[in-house]
């Protein structure tokens, strides 16, 4: 029995001692609570203030994010707008400026706002739109040219049979129409020969090596007005000839240059040509006096004769102006030179320059035209001593002839008062042919000797001593010591003279 | 006369200096046979060289129209330009060709003879 109270005892023991350790189990359970909830309400606080804190960063982020959308917005409007700009404004006006280089083509609407990317692609834009026009301008004007050589090459050819048998023509028959028609026929020919050029054609004709003075000739005879030009031959060598590649070439230059001098000049006026020969090379010179160029012009001309480029039918304007345009194009090809400028006869002077490498010279058998100009300078050859005598030995010195021929009469009268200082005037007196009798009767041996007189008179009395010294010694049967002595004065005396004829010149 | 080879540089109606007609009114009738003979006067810087040319041409003596248009290779209807540009100014003289010699009408001779018989 004890044993079971002992039990129960021990049982009731042992549960008072569970109890008490369950309560203390339960209070330690309370507390961990309470501590537990303490520290959740203190994690929710600061989870609600952190997101309070987020809340607050959010709402900043939509204000930023609303900011941002509405600059984007406005961005997008600007770009479209900019976008049609270039569409409507700046494209059109980039085009326009490709054929007028004057015009300043507009730049973007908001050009500080523009970021550079865009600004850049739309640069982009604008170079490709602008090298399609150019890609496109140069394909049709190439269609354009090559259409145009066809055409131009048939009518080339067509005219110039016609100028063969107009030349024909006018040796079978005496009609002056003819030789009307064959200048009619001429202009048309230079016409389409300056727009074969332009269209890249060949020139179209193989020539010899031609001499520079009928090269000139050529081109006046293919102008209207040719009588007007007045071509001036300063050349020291007659036979100078431009190399056969150039001739041509050549002719067409100076032609459509002469014919912008008689187009733009009054028709009661003249135009001089002057052509001479420089140290390297031959320049001809082109004046005349008509109503000039002004400086847009000019500039156009000048980038024409030497810019680097060819120029495309589409520039030449509307009528085509195609003079400097060919020039250019020759000038270029064949290595001369054209230059244009004011001139001081008050119209437009043109220089042309032909470099050594195109000249030549041309066989002595080339009968140079009947029209060829004169030397103006004077040609260094011996003047015959008596005035009557002059023309009838000209032939041996036919070139320099009309310098001479015109010389008797106007050359006396200012070598009388040097002979004859004491002379108030210079007074015309009329010669007797007795001096060419008394050179006559002297014989040839002395003539390579004589050209010594400065006035007739002065001839007459050296022919006179001349003789008297001469019959002295024959009759006396003399050694001729005063004859040998009389011609061994006359070299002496050359000299002077021809100074004098070069003063009278000059 | 046959032009030369290749196209000519220099053409002929160069010498008209752009005139329709030449000076000289009565030009339209110059015979190609027409014979010009120089004057004494020299022919004035006026002139261009193809008018002194021709004129010292006919230094040795005349010559025929036709002839003066070949020593100058122009044809003919440019030579008359020059040659009346020459002959207006007194420097040239030119005359018909000399006609040439004619057989005497035998019906005439024949004529004359029936009257001078009839004069018997």
């Amino acid at each position: 029995m004890t044993e079971i109270a002992l039990a129960t005892a021990s049982a009731v023991a042992l549960a008072a001692v569970l109890a008490a350790l369950g309560l203390a189990r339960a209070r330690q359970h309370a507390l961990r609570r309470a501590a537990a909830a303490e520290a959740s309400a203190a994690r929710h606080a600061a989870q609600l203030a952190e997101q309070e804190h987020r809340f607050a960063g959010r709402q900043a982020a939509l204000t930023r994010a609303e900011e941002r959308a509405a600059a984007a917005e406005r961005t997008s409007r600007e770009l479209t707008e900019e976008l049609g700009h270039l569409a409507a404004e700046r494209v059109p006006a980039a085009a326009l400026a490709l054929v007028h280089p004057d015009l300043a083509p507009p730049g973007p609407l908001h050009r500080d706002r523009l970021g550079a990317e865009a600004g850049r692609a739309m640069e982009a834009v604008l170079t490709a739109c602008t090298t399609a026009v150019l890609d496109e301008r140069a394909r049709v004007d190439a269609a354009a040219r090559a259409s145009m050589r066809g055409a131009t090459a048939k009518v080339q050819t067509l005219l110039h049979q016609a100028q063969n048998l107009l030349t024909r023509l006018q040796h079978e028959h005496d009609d002056p129409r003819l030789l009307e028609l064959d200048f009619r026929n001429e202009l048309a020919l230079r016409r389409i020969q300056a727009t074969a050029v332009l269209c890249e054609a060949w020139p179209g004709l193989a020539r010899t090596d031609s001499p520079l003075v009928e090269t000139l000739l050529g081109a006046q005879s293919r102008v209207p007005g040719y009588g007007r030009v007045k071509i001036a031959n300063h050349l020291r060598e007659q036979r100078l000839a431009v190399a056969a590649r150039a001739a041509e070439p050549l002719v067409i230059t100076f032609a459509e240059l002469l014919a912008n001098a008689t187009a733009y000049s009054h028709p009661e006026t003249e135009i001089p040509v002057t052509v001479q020969q420089g140290g390297q090379g031959a320049v001809v010179v082109i004046d005349d006096a008509g109503i000039g160029i002004d400086t847009d012009q000019l500039d156009r001309a000048r980038r024409l004769l030497d810019g680097p480029s060819g120029v495309l039918l589409t520039e030449l304007g509307n009528p085509p102006q195609t003079g400097f345009a060919v020039i250019g194009k020759l000038a270029r090809q064949y290595g001369f030179a054209c230059h244009v400028e004011p001139s001081p006869y008050g119209g437009v002077r043109a220089i042309v320059r032909v470099p050594d490498h195109l000249l030549t010279l041309v066989d002595t058998e080339h009968d140079l035209s009947v029209l060829t100009p004169e030397p103006v300078r004077p040609a260094p050859v011996r003047r015959t001593p008596d005035p009557g005598d002059g023309p009838e030995d000209a032939p041996a010195t036919a070139p320099a002839e009309p310098a001479r021929a015109s010389g008797p009469g106007a050359e006396a009268p200012p070598e009388a008062p040097s002979a004859d200082p004491s002379a108030p005037l210079p007074t015309r007196r009329r010669r007797s042919p007795r001096p060419a009798v008394a050179s006559g009767q002297v014989g040839t041996g002395a003539e390579g000797t004589v050209p010594a007189a400065r006035t007739p008179e002065q001839a007459a009395a050296r022919w006179a001593a001349l003789q008297e010294g001469t019959a002295d010694g024959r009759s006396a049967a003399g050694t001729g010591a005063e004859a040998t002595e009389d011609t061994g004065a006359a070299p002496g005396a050359a000299p002077i003279r021809h100074s004098h004829e070069g003063d009278d010149e000059r | 006369m046959k032009p030369p080879p290749g196209r000519r540089l220099v053409p002929a109606y160069l010498v008209t200096g752009g005139r329709a007609a030449p000076a000289d009114r009565r030009a339209a009738g110059y015979d190609r046979l027409a014979i010009l003979t120089r004057s004494d006067s020299t022919p004035s810087d006026r002139f261009g060289q193809e008018h002194h040319r021709l004129w010292r041409l006919l230094r040795p003596g005349p010559l025929t129209l036709v002839e003066c248009a070949a020593h100058l290779r122009l044809p003919v209807s440019a030579a008359v330009f020059l040659a009346a540009d020459l002959v207006e100014s007194g420097h040239l003289h030119i005359r018909p060709p000399v006609p040439p010699a004619q057989r005497i009408d035998r019906t005439l001779v024949e004529r004359l003879l029936v009257g001078l018989r009839a004069l018997h």
